[in-house]
C-alpha cells in the first residue's frame, strides 16, 4: 500500500467528519494511523505511534516565547529528522503544501522508534529548516509555517 | 577503546568527568535542558545536545532522550555522574542494549544494594558488621512490637530510600503511632515504595565511608576512608580524609573485610560503603552507593589518584592502575560543598551570578559548575562548587580552607560559605570532636 497525499487527506477528512479519535489502516507491512489529539498549545504534537510508555508524547516544546515560536514547528524530541515515512517514499510535506491539524509533517527517530510529528493546527509550510536525516535537538525548529 | 563519552549529568560533576576525558584524549558530549543551554558543562564539552525542558523528569532523567543524544552524536560510552540516573539499573541496561558502555557499576549491583533491607541482609552475609535493626514492618501494631523489641530510640527508615530522606527518629511508641502513616505515605511518594523498617538510633555517631574500586579482572581495592559527619538533615556539608576517629588497626581490619566482601560480589567500577561509627568505636554498615560520590576529591587528593580516570580504564576492560597497594593517605584533605542557599534559613538561592572569584594558591582545588554572569537555575541541586584543600596536616588543611573561603567572592546569589566559616572556626571542629549532630549543636 502506497498512500498518496490525496488518500491521506481522505482519511483525515473521514476522521474529521466522524466522532472517532483515531483511524488506523494497515496493509502488508505498511500502517498509518491518524489521530485526533485534544489540542495543547502552538506547534505540533508527537503521535504515540511507536512510543513506549516511557516516551510519553509531549506537546512540541517552545523554548522561546510563544509569540515567536508559533510560526515554527519545533522538535519535541532529540533524534534524527526524516521527511519521508521510508527511504523510497515521498516526503510528508513540501514547501507550499497546506496541512490540517493532526497531519504528519515529519518523523523524528529516537532509539530506533519512529515518532511521527503531527501538525497542531491547520497551515502552510513556508520553509523546511532541517535536512533529511540530520540530527535534531529538543526544541530545534523544523518547519517555518503560516497558520491559517 | 572508548572514543567519545556522553555525560548524562550537569553542574560540577559533568565538568569533573569532562576534565578526565579531555586529559585522556576522549571526545565529550554534554546533554542539557533548555535552561542549561549556557551552562558551563554545555559550553565546555566538545558537543552539546539539548534533550528537553527544564523539568528533570523530561530531560536529565529521561532515558530515551539521553540515548537518542548518544545516537545522534555517535558517542560510545555514558558516564552518569551522581544523582539523576546514576543508580538506575534500567538506564545502565538500556545503555548496554544500545551498544553504549556504561561507565559505572553493573546494573545488578544497583539492584542488590538499592533496597536498604536486602542491602543490610547482603552486607551481613558478607561478614560486614551491621547496625541492630528489624525486617520490614507490616502495619502500625507490628511496628510497635518491633520497635519495642529493638528498644527506643529507633530510626524509622524507608526500605527503598536513600540520600537521607524520609527518616524519623522516634523515642516512644506514642511518637511512632503518630508518625507511622505519614512516614509510609512519604516513602511511597519519594521512592514509590512504602516498605519501612527500623534501625537502632545512635545519638552522636560519626559517618565514615570507604572508597572502593573494582576491575574486570576481579581486583578490588579499598582506597581509605572519608569522614562525612558534618551534615545537615542527613545531607553532607563538609568532608575530610582521613578520619581522626579511626585507629590504623580499625582502618586496616575494615579495609580487609570490605575488600573480601566486594571481591565476593564481583564489584566493578567505583562505589562507596557507608558506615556509622558509634561512641564505643564500633563501625556498622549503613549503605552501599554504587556510583562516584560528590566528596570523592578528598580521597583523590590524599591518595594521589584520579577516580574518574580509573572508572574509564575499568570500563575499557583495563586493570586498576595504582602505584602501590594498599595506598596510604598522604596529608589531609577537606572539602566544602558550596551551595546556592541562604546560610541561615537554608532556603535555595537561585539567580544570576554577578561576580565570581574562586580561590587558588597551593593546595587548593576548585570543582565548580558555574561562571561569572552565569545563572543558577531553580530546578536542580543547589550545589554549585566544591572547594577542596590538601595540606600536610589537618590543622594546616583547616587554616588553608579558612584562607580559601575568605578569598572566595560569589555575587548575586547567597551561599552557605558563612556556615562553613562558622564550622571551621569552631574549637570542637578544630579538635576533631564531631558527630552527625555537629551542625544541630552549632545552631542551638
Amino acid at each position: 500500500m502506497k498512500l498518496d497525499l490525496d488518500q491521506l487527506r481522505e482519511i483525515i477528512r473521514l476522521l474529521d467528519e466522524s466522532n472517532l479519535t483515531e483511524i488506523e489502516v494497515e496493509h502488508d507491512d505498511d500502517r498509518i494511523r491518524v489521530r485526533r489529539e485534544p489540542g495543547p498549545s502552538a506547534g505540533a504534537t508527537a503521535s504515540e505511534t511507536a512510543m513506549a510508555a516511557a516516551h510519553s508524547a509531549h506537546p512540541a516544546g517552545a523554548p522561546g516565547t510563544e509569540e515567536e515560536e508559533k510560526d515554527y514547528v519545533t522538535s519535541p524530541f532529540v533524534g534524527t529528522f526524516y521527511r519521508t515515512p521510508s527511504p523510497e517514499s515521498e516526503p510528508f510535506v513540501e514547501v507550499g503544501d497546506s496541512f490540517v491539524p493532526g497531519q504528519v509533517l515529519c518523523i523524528v527517530e529516537a532509539m530506533k522508534l519512529m515518532n511521527e510529528i503531527e501538525a497542531e493546527a491547520a497551515g502552510t509550510v513556508v520553509e523546511i529548516l532541517v535536512e533529511n536525516g540530520a540530527p535534531v535537538e529538543y526544541g530545534d525548529r523544523l518547519f517555518r509555517i503560516e497558520t491559517s | 577503546m572508548l572514543q567519545k563519552v556522553l555525560i548524562a549529568n550537569r553542574g560540577e560533576i559533568a565538568l569533573r568527568v569532562i576534565r578526565s576525558c579531555r586529559e585522556r584524549g576522549l571526545r565529550t558530549v554534554a546533554v542539557h535542558s533548555v535552561v542549561d543551554a549556557d551552562a558551563l558543562h554545555t559550553r565546555l564539552a566538545d558537543e552539546a545536545v539539548c534533550i528537553g525542558p527544564a523539568d528533570p523528569a523530561r530531560s536529565y532523567l529521561h532515558i530515551p532522550a539521553i540515548i537518542a543524544a548518544a545516537e545522534i552524536t555517535r558517542a560510545d560510552a555514558v558516564h552518569p555522574g551522581y544523582g539523576f540516573l546514576s543508580e538506575n539499573p534500567e538506564f545502565a541496561e538500556t545503555c548496554a542494549q544500545c551498544g553504549l558502555q556504561f561507565i559505572g557499576p553493573l546494573p545488578e549491583q544497583m539492584r542488590r544494594w538499592g533496597d536498604k533491607v536486602s542491602a543490610r541482609a547482603l552486607a551481613k552475609s558478607l561478614g560486614l558488621p551491621i547496625l541492630q535493626g528489624t525486617g520490614l514492618v507490616a502495619d502500625v501494631e507490628d511496628a510497635v512490637r518491633k520497635a519495642e523489641s529493638l528498644g527506643f530510640p529507633v530510626l524509622l527508615k524507608a526500605a527503598g530510600g536513600g540520600g537521607g530522606r524520609a527518616m524519623h527518629v522516634l523515642s516512644s511508641k506514642e511518637e511512632l503511632r503518630a508518625v507511622f502513616e505519614t512516614a509510609r505515605a512519604e516513602s511511597r511518594a519519594a521512592f514509590g515504595n512504602d516498605a519501612l523498617y527500623f534501625e537502632k538510633y545512635l545519638e552522636r555517631p560519626r559517618h565514615i565511608e570507604f572508597q572502593i574500586l573494582g576491575d574486570a579482572e576481579g581486583n578490588v581495592h579499598v582506597l581509605g576512608e572519608r569522614e562525612c559527619s558534618i551534615q545537615r538533615r542527613h545531607q553532607k556539608v563538609l568532608e575530610e580524609a582521613p578520619s581522626l576517629a579511626l585507629s590504623d588497626e580499625l582502618r586496616n581490619d575494615m579495609s580487609l573485610t570490605i575488600e573480601r566482601a566486594m571481591r565476593e560480589v564481583g564489584f566493578l567500577s567505583a562505589g562507596t560503603l557507608e558506615f556509622l561509627l558509634d561512641e564505643s568505636g564500633q563501625l556498622t554498615f549503613l549503605e552501599m552507593n554504587p556510583r562516584i560520590q560528590v566528596e570523592h576529591p578528598v580521597t583523590e587528593l590524599v591518595m594521589g589518584i584520579d577516580l574518574i580516570d580509573e572508572q574509564i580504564r575499568i570500563a575499557n576492560g583495563q586493570p586498576i592502575e595504582l602505584p602501590t597497594y594498599p595506598l596510604s593517605p598522604r596529608g589531609h584533605a577537606i572539602e566544602c560543598r558550596i551551595n546556592a542557599e541562604d546560610p541561615d534559613t537554608f532556603a535555595p538561592s537561585p539567580g544570576t551570578i554577578t561576580e565570581l572569584h574562586m580561590p587558588g594558591g597551593i593546595g587548593v582545588r576548585v570543582d565548580a559548575g558555574v561562571y561569572g554572569g552565569g545563572r543558577v537555575p531553580p530546578h536542580y541541586d543547589p550545589l554549585i562548587a566544591k572547594v577542596i584543600v590538601h595540606a600536610p596536616t589537618r590543622a594546616r588543611a583547616i587554616a588553608k580552607m579558612r584562607r580559601a573561603l575568605d578569598e572566595t567572592i560569589i555575587g548575586g546569589i547567597r551561599t552557605n560559605i558563612p556556615l562553613h566559616q562558622r564550622i571551621l572556626a569552631h574549637p570542637a571542629f578544630e579538635q576533631g570532636r564531631i558527630s552527625t549532630r555537629f551542625i544541630d549543636d552549632l545552631q542551638s
